[in-house]
């Protein structure tokens, strides 16, 4: 795999340095980036502002004013030697209702379809698999996930659409993603999630982290519609175990 | 409580503060204001602390009256600001009355003024900022920008300040072509020395789609060594992704937290009002400097920001 034997630091205009340790899709790598956030973090420099992890680089916003850009590269070639994922916390386990196909997973016959599956069998293969968030973002509280078994990668869709209803559990490539808002989207739509990732009403209003893992469990519509109302009136809470 | 009631509310007017930090990492942009010098000044000159909330107005400015006797201040495009009906002037204190009707018109030159009330804008503080961020729905009033009949709650002023103005040398000038400092990367070694000449001759021109999430630009063709795509990573602020065309776009204030584009170059951060007050079919042009180049000219641009007012 490509982890590069010296973190590359790759200045970002006057504020920002990306520190990349790598240059793929891969967890031993991704958990290396998310570890070098964690100590990042818990030192606490003065001068250090956002910090913002992805599969193989994190960004750090800095303010020049406060530490300069030789000192930030020190203290980050320092955390780099150290940031293993054992540092990490123990991870989440997420648990997301979905209730797949009809009018909420417009694109799961299609998609079965173009995988040569009967559509029960793409949802159970779906619904069977641990997803591992690598990071959130793009949009508020989108995750980035791959877990699913290779018999479901499956090329993104010709023409994206431009609007893609916020809950929906939709999957391109190797990854499977769920859309906090409204967006446009190149996945195809599998099913619907009740639960909101992206709440801006709610004093935590994301709700997946980075590092996260994330299992579906299949409903049908009645018990869709009911969590919906529960979501809606606040007292809905998903399970979320370690 | 007072209110400042909006009659009219132009077509973009949303509410920015210094922005929202610390949720970038979930995907949540910092927002804030598009020409922070302006934000800035504005605050100062009405005696506020430089992170209270304005008015940032774009293209076309509101039309708003006063509940109470205050000190107010216009900076950044130049709207033509009119008190009852008579020219103000901007970029410094002005004096306004319970039932003044302040009235900002259509940009002669800019794109982006601000307006600040002796006191802030006091909209609710949502994940630490008044910053309003539309497509998230997030902050200002309800996460969305201004409507006729929004009645916006001000703090209290302090103690009266004295009236300032910004030395009239220190007044930026806009419209013309505008150039603007980068540092290259985080990926200019995915471009051919041919693309990188081209991004640095230039010049390009910003397109109307342009917002506050970046600026569209087009110009001469930038050529990559093979292909557009990376593994995706975080989109810095002010940050150029060059697509499948050839052409740029500046990320800025509400950007996308991460992206997959190639970036050949970051604008710097005291550079990023001229991006954000020039006119759609203005010219830009990208000059490159170091990092340590970078470093002293935010150091001569901060001193310039906190000598500009009288």
């Amino acid at each position: 795999m490509t982890i590069w034997p010296e973190p590359r630091l790759l200045p970002c205009g006057d504020g920002a340095v990306s520190v990349e340790l790598g240059d793929e899709v891969n967890r031993e790598l991704n958990a290396r980036v998310l570890a070098l956030e964690y100590l990042l973090r818990q030192r606490a420099l003065p001068g250090v502002g956002e910090t913002v992890p992805s599969y193989r680089a994190l960004l750090v916003y800095y303010d020049p004013l406060v530490i300069g850009y030789e000192a930030l590269g020190t203290t980050l070639r320092e955390l780099c030697a150290k940031a293993r994922p054992e540092v990490l916390p123990p991870a989440r386990t997420v648990e997301l209702p979905c209730c797949y196909g009809g009018e909420l997973g417009f694109e799961l016959d299609a998609a079965a379809e173009k995988l040569g599956l009967p559509p029960a069998e793409l949802v159970r293969l779906h619904a069977g698999a641990d997803y591992y968030t690598y990071f959130v973002g793009f949009t508020p509280g989108l995750p980035y996930m791959t877990g699913m078994p290779d018999r479901l990668t499956i090329p993104r869709l010709q023409n994206p659409r431009t609007k893609t209803p916020p809950g929906s559990v939709s999957i391109g490539g190797i990854q499977c993603c769920i859309y906090p808002i409204e967006s446009p989207g190149g996945f195809w739509v599998l099913g619907r999630t009740p639960v909101r990732l992206y709440d801006p009403e709610a004093p935590d209003p994301i709700l997946l982290r980075a590092g996260d893992h994330v299992r579906f469990r299949a409903i049908d519509r009645a018990e869709y519609d009911a969590i919906a109302a529960q979501v809606e009136a606040g007292r809905y809470a998903p399970r979320i175990t370690g | 409580m007072s209110l400042l009631a909006v009659q009219d509310p132009g077509p973009l007017t949303t509410i920015q503060d210094l922005g929202r930090f610390g949720h970038l990492r979930v995907g949540i942009p910092t927002s804030g204001p598009m020409d922070r010098e302006a934000f800035l000044l504005a605050n100062r000159l009405v005696g506020n602390p430089d992170g209270a909330a304005v008015l940032e107005c774009t293209l076309v400015g509101p039309r708003v009256e006063f509940a109470d006797d205050r000190l107010v201040a216009v900076t950044g495009a130049d709207m033509a600001p009119t008190l009852n009906g008579a020219p103000v002037p901007a970029w410094e204190t002005v004096r306004v009355k319970a039932g003044d009707v302040l009235r900002l018109g259509p940009a002669r030159t800019g794109v982006r003024a601000y307006v600040a009330v002796a006191g802030g804008l006091e909209t609710p503080v949502v994940l630490g900022s008044r910053s309003t961020y539309v497509r998230g729905r997030l902050g200002g009033l309800g996460g969305r920008a201004l409507r006729r009949g929004d009645r916006l709650p001000l703090g209290a002023a302090g103690a009266p300040a004295r009236p300032r103005r910004v030395r009239p040398g220190q007044v930026p000038v806009y419209g013309g072509a505008a150039t603007v400092a980068v540092v290259l990367g985080p990926q200019d070694d995915r471009f051919t020395a041919a693309g990188i000449a081209a991004f640095l001759a230039g010049p390009y021109e910003l397109l109307p789609q342009s917002d506050r999430m970046g600026a569209r630009l087009k110009g001469p063709f930038i050529e990559h060594t093979h292909g557009h795509d990376i593994v995706s990573d975080g989109v810095p602020m002010g940050g150029i992704q060059v697509i499948g065309e050839g052409q740029p776009i500046v990320l800025l204030a509400d950007r996308q937290s991460a992206g997959g584009y190639t970036k050949i170059a970051t604008v710097c951060s005291f550079d990023l009002r001229r991006i954000a007050q020039l006119k759609p079919g203005g010219r830009l042009s990208f000059r490159r400097v170091t990092v340590a180049e970078a470093h002293a000219m935010l150091r001569d641009s901060r001193r310039a920001l906190d000598a500009a007012i009288e």
